[in-house]
């Protein structure tokens, strides 16, 4: 009457076999290696010899969510597994847990004290536990009289924080009264979290208008948006876009009185055009979007983080003096052996 | 008495109730999922608070997630998350039991 | 032993204690005994916040007339002190201690609970304590646990580890268990407390549970541990005693009472005087037939 729950090693071929097979009979068939290679935990749910249910996290992400409800109250099962599945979570303070499922499954999870942050026709961004959105929200610093101002918004990854950077959000500041700088809070990139957000505050020291803040796991998060880090299919860009536009036009853009979203033009990298496709087709009428074309060097080269990063890699970093600001260059300079070494050790560049 | 860690108890499944507390500056503030919250959302509420302040606990934020649990799961559910987020699992608070 | 109340416990149903639903239904199946476990049922990270659950539910809970049961956790564990306080501060009827060798450990165990009964104000000698034995060395030392103490109300077979220790397994036939189950009944017997024998898991073979309830009946058990709430019927199907069985009880009981109305000291029935374990039995096979609904309001077997 009450089934045993225990861990599932996904290396046991058979195991993997079996865990597959169930996953398949239920409809979920995406077990490429990326998908599988992020899992840290995997539950399964036996009625005997019988896998019944099973669940997954990667991270602070439940993934591979499945339950036969055969025979059973409906409900009963799944209850289970995502109660144990959390509480494992919790038991490693990982407190702030998120989900993306199917549309027709997000009342179920919001039965369990979930909150949607945002859905598609077919799919459901969910969070629990805390910090959530409310809680980042109110983290975040405001000012006076917020509503009734003009408010302006840029998501960027500043890896490292360039002229182009800084120029983008120039043209932000002097068409607005406030600017929030959202820097991507994810440690995928050469340059950490820490430095990132370092370096933007440093270069933007003199705009007295603009708030360098984290995007928490909010804005392109590895958790919500893992194709900008990962090279990943058209289908997962534009889910994964469409999502993270909507999570900042229904909670973000809303909480903050966030008027318009500021966005360079993207010649280079598709999955970045692809977002700023989705940001023009999500946010407005709510947000307006303001494409700013990108800055060019005075040789007509556009400035991109992607070719400091490969100069970074060649070594020869005077050549991208004219590409940063002060702050930016000194930092590289003063740390060359530290990123160079990055680099050696296999961390990727040709990303965002 | 200061909450010194998020933490969590209890369970999502059928008669329990999972209550996470982290820590807060606007006194006792909780936010309750429960299909029943119509009929026993101020009861529930109104154990979880009272069992807290007998914590010394003025300020915390509390999710809790509700599937049917009667007082007595509710009371020891916030006994087991008070202690735990107060740190002091390992001394129960018998005058509060 | 704690009391010489010949009370029934024919089912000690196991609940786990960190389970809401079954905490609450506990109650509701006609358990004889009900043994809440802080033990193996809670996992390590769990351990306080069943406790506390446990703690909650005897307070506030109506379990009728069950004899109220708890599984703490073991001396060479860190959770045992505070299990100890919390189920003596609750009022519980028995404290079960698991994997017990000796009846040092017994008497360990009697002086924390008389510590915790005065620390919180229990009448001294209230709570009782039953043993698990759950080791070679265990059953070995069975009869000097089963009279380690005055609080002692029973012992209980755990076979799970026991047959690890004996470096076997359950069988079906029940064969490597010969030996203890003979051990902790006649340690249980010797000492005027109950045997408990242990728990049956495979839910699906009715007829090998049946088989085996019947057999620990045979031998004497006064009643077995149990897993699922479907169990107790069974055991107490197994337990019920028979028409010819009860009517002979209450021919015993009529003499008893009319030696009481001519006021004589010797009992007697058919000419052939009636000794104590006579009476003992026709008393047991009353409260038996009793608690199967076999008798109506006078005492007498209901044809069914």
């Amino acid at each position: 009457m009450y089934e045993s729950i225990e861990q599932l090693n996904l290396n046991d071929p058979r195991k993997r076999q079996q865990w597959e097979n169930f996953l398949k009979s239920l409809g979920i068939s995406n077990f490429s290696d990326k998908e599988i290679n992020g899992i840290d935990l995997t539950l399964g749910m036996y009625d005997g010899n019988e896998l019944v249910g099973t669940g997954s996290a990667a991270g602070n992400v439940l993934k591979f969510i499945g339950v036969c409800n055969k025979g059973v109250t409906q409900g009963a099962r799944f209850n289970r597994i995502i109660s144990e599945l959390t509480s494992r979570l919790y038991q490693n303070q990982i407190f702030h847990i998120l989900v993306f499922t199917k549309k027709k499954y997000s009342q179920s999870f919001q039965h369990l004290g979930f909150t949607e942050l945002a859905s598609t026709d077919s799919a459901a961004f969910l969070e629990t536990g805390s910090p959530n959105i409310t809680d980042y929200l109110d983290e975040l610093p405001k000012v006076v009289d917020q509503e009734h101002q003009s408010i302006a918004g840029i998501v960027m990854n500043a890896n490292p924080f360039t002229l182009g950077h800084r120029y983008l959000i120039e043209r932000a500041a002097s068409e607005n009264d406030w600017v929030y700088v959202f820097v991507v809070n994810t440690d995928a990139s050469l340059f950490s979290t820490d430095e990132r957000v370092a370096l933007v505050k440093q270069g933007t020291a003199d705009l007295k208008n603009v708030m360098v803040v984290s995007g928490g796991d909010y804005m392109v998060s590895y958790a919500t948006f893992p194709a900008y880090f990962l090279p990943d299919s058209v289908t997962n860009i534009a889910y994964q876009t469409t999502m993270d536009a909507r999570i900042f036009r229904d909670r973000i853009a809303p909480a903050l009185h966030i008027g318009t979203r500021y966005i360079g033009t993207e010649p280079y990298s598709n999955t970045t055009s692809q977002y700023n496709k989705a940001l023009l087709r999500e946010l407005p009428p709510k947000v307006k979007v303001r494409e700013i074309k990108r800055l060019k060097t005075a040789a007509g080269q556009y400035i991109t983080a992607t070719q400091v990063r490969k100069i970074i890699q060649e070594g020869d970093v005077t050549r991208i003096k004219e590409l940063l600001p002060k702050t930016t260059y000194q930092f590289i300079e003063d740390h060359l052996d530290m990123l160079e070494l990055r680099i050696k050790k296999g961390m990727n560049i040709d990303g965002n | 008495m200061e909450i010194k860690q998020t933490a969590v108890a209890g369970t999502l499944e059928s008669s329990d109730i999972q209550i996470m507390l982290s820590k807060g500056n606007h006194g006792i503030e909780i936010d309750l999922e429960s299909d029943v919250k119509k009929q026993f959302g101020d009861q529930i509420i109104s154990v979880i608070t009272t069992t807290l302040k007998k914590f010394g606990i003025e300020n915390a934020k509390v999710k809790a997630v509700d599937k049917g649990a009667l007082d007595c799961v509710i009371k020891a559910r916030t006994i087991a998350v008070a202690q735990r987020a107060l740190k002091t699992t390992d001394q129960p608070a018998w005058e509060v039991l | 032993m704690a009391n010489n109340d010949e009370r029934l416990r024919r089912t000690m149903m196991f609940v786990p204690g960190n389970n809401p639903a079954m905490v609450k239904d506990a109650g509701i199946y006609g358990a004889d005994s009900i043994m809440f476990d802080l033990e193996d049922a809670v996992s390590m990270a769990e351990k306080d916040a069943a406790r506390d659950l446990v703690y909650e539910a005897l307070q506030s809970q109506d379990y009728g007339d069950a004899e109220l049961v708890v599984r703490i956790n073991g001396a060479d564990t860190p959770y045992y002190a505070n299990d100890v306080k919390a189920m003596v501060k609750a009022g519980v009827d028995v404290i079960r201690l698991p994997k017990t060798e000796s009846a040092g450990m017994i008497h360990d165990l009697e002086k924390d609970v008389l510590a915790a009964e005065k620390q919180f104000g229990r009448e001294e000698g209230s709570t009782h304590l039953m043993a698990a034995i759950e080791s070679a060395k265990g059953v070995l030392n069975a009869p000097e646990i089963a009279a380690a103490s005055d609080r002692m109300i029973g012992i209980a077979l755990s076979a799970e580890d026991y047959t690890t220790d004996m470096k076997t397994h359950h069988y079906p036939d029940g064969a490597e268990l010969s030996f203890a189950r003979n051990m902790v009944l006649h340690a249980a017997r010797a000492a005027g407390i109950a045997a408990f024998d242990t728990v049956f898991t495979n839910m699906d073979d009715t007829e090998g549970f049946y088989r085996e309830t019947r057999y620990i009946h045979q031998l004497g058990f006064d009643g077995k541990s149990l897993v699922n709430p479907r169990q107790i019927a069974m055991v107490n199907k197994v337990y019920e005693p028979t028409q010819k069985e009860i009517e002979n009880a209450k021919n015993v009981i009529n003499a008893i009472e009319e030696a009481k109305m001519k006021g004589s000291g010797v009992i007697s029935m058919n000419g052939q005087m009636v000794d104590r374990p006579v009476v003992m039995r026709a008393q047991r096979v009353m409260k038996l037939a009793k608690a199967s609904n076999l008798l109506d309001e006078e005492g007498n077997y209901i044809e069914k």
